[in-house]
């Protein structure tokens, strides 16, 4: 009878005014734990995605989005409502992924090592296509996002973090230092050297498609 | 357009949210800036994970593409049986099981307690006299 009648709410949930999330909050920390499932659902899509950003295994980015969930669920109590729930949640995201690319060695080896053909054939786009084509290109292409990760992860943690946040995350230097426990000088000189690397590092990888296109 | 006016639109650009008019100037600037069209190149390797919103399939393996092709042409496809891992383990014990009445019916079990067999005189073993050895044993020769 109450799956009955659950399946008729969702069915019908349009009708239904979106509870904003404090109420959700407020109804999870009474110790209703459906309503931390509902929060979780209306922000899993954007959690998982910033996880991709770091990692292109989607099985790991979805395993750190449910250890984000748990981390926030356990800590939903020291929540304060000045800042909305979303950023919230995202910095937890944000550590948790930092603390995994702390543990991971990081590889700059492989960012010259061996290419696919379908990564030979998106890097030799990416030097001829038009612009146009190259944006209608990366969103067919699986090997353009795979390239992206390969060079990212050539990058040290702390570099692709401020990165991924700034340019992906469009967060302020003082957000990204208050997230991260750093100075905004830091996040600056991180942010300027961190784009200097990741250009020497793409300039590495063509050259290196360029030979094994000649070869 | 001018160089810094392009470097700004990079990201509108791949995330077509430019208008057609700014679209345009965009691709024309970048048509006769080598500069901002190397800058662009470059930007476009990492963009795919900045700046898109969905991930394409990654291809499926090789072990998943040919159950689906036999599926798509209508052929009879069958799904390798799994062992249970239960039943692994009762066919263990059962073997075991066989295994040890087998031996325990094989063996004859004695009808004489422990201590009739320790005092009872043995057919192998020989009580020898004083004079031992004997001149006719293997060594009093």
């Amino acid at each position: 009878m109450r799956m009955a009648s659950l399946a008729l709410a969702r069915r019908f949930r349009w009708s239904a005014a979106v509870r904003p999330d404090e109420e959700l909050i407020a109804d999870a920390l009474g110790g209703q734990t459906e309503a931390f499932s509902e929060l979780s659902l209306r922000h899993r899509q954007r959690v998982e995605r910033l996880c991709q950003r770091f990692f292109s295994d989607q099985e790991i980015a979805r395993d750190l989005a449910q250890e984000a969930f748990l981390k926030a669920f356990a800590a939903l109590a020291t929540y304060r409502a000045e800042m909305p729930f979303g950023a919230w949640l995202r910095a937890i995201v944000v550590n948790v992924c930092y603390d995994e690319l702390r543990r991971r060695k990081r590889r700059p080896e492989e960012l010259v090592g061996d290419f696919s053909e379908p990564e030979l054939g998106w890097m030799q786009l990416v030097s001829t296509a038009t612009p146009e084509e190259l944006v209608a290109e990366a969103e067919e292409r699986r090997e353009s996002h795979d390239l992206a990760h390969r060079l990212l992860d050539s990058l040290k943690p702390e570099d692709r973090m401020v990165l991924v946040l700034k340019d992906s995350e469009d967060l302020g230097v003082a957000e990204i230092a208050a997230m991260m426990g750093w100075s905004e000088a830091k996040v600056k000189i991180r942010a300027f050297r961190a784009r200097q690397v990741l250009r020497k590092q793409a300039e590495r990888m063509m050259s290196a498609g360029r030979a094994r296109v000649a070869k | 357009m001018n160089c810094f006016e392009a470097r700004q639109d990079f990201r509108s650009f791949w995330r077509k949210e430019l208008s057609a008019e700014r679209r345009g100037a965009f691709v024309a600037h970048l048509a006769e800036c080598a500069k901002c069209d190397a800058a662009f190149r470059t930007f476009a390797l990492t963009a795919p994970v900045f700046h898109s919103d969905v991930e394409p399939a990654r291809p499926m393996l090789l072990a998943a593409r040919v159950p689906a092709a036999a599926r798509r042409e209508g052929r009879a496809y069958r799904e390798p049986r799994r062992v249970q891992a239960w039943l692994s383990i009762a066919a263990v014990v059962a073997l075991f099981i066989t295994g040890a009445s087998a031996a325990y019916i094989s063996v004859e079990t004695p009808d004489e307690t422990l201590s009739e067999a320790i005092h009872q005189p043995s057919q192998f073993v020989e009580v020898v006299s004083a004079d031992f050895p004997q001149a006719n044993s293997d060594f009093g020769q």
